[in-house]
């Protein structure tokens, strides 16, 4: 049995303008000074996100890389995650010991989500300011992902979502999987999402964490009262996913 | 709690199992294909600061014949030798000077490396008893990794130059219609119109042996692009 992979790589994923590389951001502040970390972003034009994160001044600028992907950011992180596995390694050697690696996806829709070939454990972003029926219409992400964060709490009541319902909302549609509801001026919730990444850190060095597949497709699911019958749920497969 | 229906798939690689061989044909239609995990979706083949730079987008067939005619016969060539070697003994190393010799732009031979390292993953993955591809201690060069798994493969001389120089043509024509959108049937039309040129490539390279015999014709418009390329920010494709 090989000795697990101390480095715990982590995805964050979901539409464009949730928060995922604020979050980021957050997480280099909160575990910058206790742990080793790097960061590798996907972007439609090379190096946003990295820029972003570099002049957050939240990391060392060369801990940050940015992968070009052809304008596929479905494509390198699922179908054919080759650039960035090779980035990962190299970040992974170069700064060895490395406790984390996060990855940031190109900011793309409801589908997109992590192969478990590029990732030990993915978290997928929402924000109160996509509507609060986001959580509701569910998706791989929303449903499966290790963890659903639903961000910019604090925006909540200057457009009118209803923050109960849609954290209700979403942690329905997840079957007892984690939700937090994040604001990044709320201490208490930022200590929720860092334990979290914490927890599975810990997971992986005990050799218990394995990494789990969304799936590319939306999975259906049973909100409702049923008065119809199912037919056996369609057996996703990555190899059938379409190119983004 | 509820049962996610997607597969959950394992790091660990399946365990070997036998597999009864191939015809060159078929492994060609494996090795062409755009659906291989090898990182393709990140390249242009020089495409994106070509078109920057002043190509219009009718002269993508163009682009493509140069290409044929220069970096990607050097490319073919060196598949070709180094599978030759492979099965001979031959100096490995040797035919890395020599490509490198003939491939000026340090962009172009980064990149190189990177794709080359991304196919070595595949063909170790996919050919895990070739002893070559497994104790791989070579710089990664993409068409020395290509002709190390045509080897394994057993892919024929005509069959590996032939999905080298097909794959450089849909890298550019599939990258073209992210850059300058257009039909997508254009881009097959322009393809079956240059695959007279690309049999012209493989009737070039196939029966080379020795390093020496690579051919050289470089592109130096190509190869400045590139280099001018590889020191921008904003781009969608690695090179």
């Amino acid at each position: 049995m090989p000795e697990p992979r101390q480095t715990l790589r982590l995805g964050v994923c979901g539409p464009v303008g949730t928060g995922k590389s604020s979050l980021i951001a957050t997480l280099c502040r909160e575990l910058g000074r206790s742990h080793a970390l790097a960061v590798v972003t996907n972007d439609i034009y090379t190096d946003e996100d990295a820029r972003f994160l570099r002049s957050a001044g939240v990391l060392d600028p060369e801990r940050i890389v940015g992968v070009e992907t052809g304008a596929c950011p479905h494509t390198a992180i699922r179908d054919d995650v080759s650039a960035n596995l090779a980035v990962v390694e190299d970040l992974e050697e170069r700064f060895e010991p490395l406790d984390l690696v996060l990855v940031e996806s190109g900011g793309d829709n409801l589908t997109a989500t992590f192969s478990p070939a590029l990732v030990d454990a993915q978290v997928f972003v929402l924000d109160v300011a996509g509507g609060g029926d986001v959580a509701r219409k569910g998706g791989p992400g929303i449903e499966r992902a290790d963890l659903l964060v639903v961000n910019k709490t604090d925006l909540a009541p200057h457009v009118g979502v209803d923050l109960a319902r849609m954290v209700a909302d979403a942690t329905a549609a997840r079957g007892g999987r984690p939700v937090v509801a994040l604001s990044r001026h709320d201490p208490d919730s930022v200590d929720r999402l860092a334990g979290w990444v914490l927890d599975r850190l810990e997971a992986l060095r005990a050799g218990v964490l394995e990494p789990q597949d969304p799936g590319p497709m939306p999975a259906h699911t049973h909100h409702h009262t049923h008065t119809h019958d199912h037919d056996p749920a369609p057996q996703t497969s990555s190899a059938g996913a379409a190119r983004a | 709690m509820e049962t996610p229906t997607g597969p959950v798939p394992s790091r660990r690689a399946a365990p070997a199992v036998p597999v009864a061989g191939a015809s060159s044909h078929a492994l060609a239609l494996l090795l062409a294909d755009a659906r291989l995990p090898v990182g393709g979706h990140t390249q242009s083949g020089g495409l994106e600061p070509a078109l920057q730079r002043g190509l219009s987008p009718d002269g993508l067939p163009g682009y493509c014949r140069t290409r044929l005619a220069t970096v990607a016969r050097t490319e073919a060539a060196t598949a070709v030798v180094t599978a030759y070697a492979a099965r001979h003994g031959g100096d490995l190393d040797l035919v890395h000077a020599h490509w490198a010799a003939r491939t000026p732009s340090d962009a172009q031979r980064s990149t190189a490396y990177e794709l080359g390292r991304a196919l070595l993953r595949l063909g170790r993955r996919v050919w895990p008893e070739d002893p070559l591809l497994a104790g791989w201690s070579l710089p990664t060069a993409r068409p020395l990794v290509l002709g190390a798994v045509a080897a394994a493969a057993g892919l024929a001389a005509a069959d590996l130059a032939r999905v080298t120089g097909y794959d450089d043509v849909q890298t550019v024509l599939a990258a073209g219609l992210k850059l300058a959108p257009a039909d997508p049937l254009q881009a097959v039309v322009w393809t079956r119109q240059l695959l007279p040129a690309v049999d012209a490539l493989v009737d070039a390279v196939h029966g080379l042996t020795d390093p020496a015999d690579i051919p050289s014709g470089s592109a130096p418009q190509i190869e400045e692009w590139a280099q001018a390329h590889a020191r921008t920010t904003r781009r969608l494709f690695r090179a």
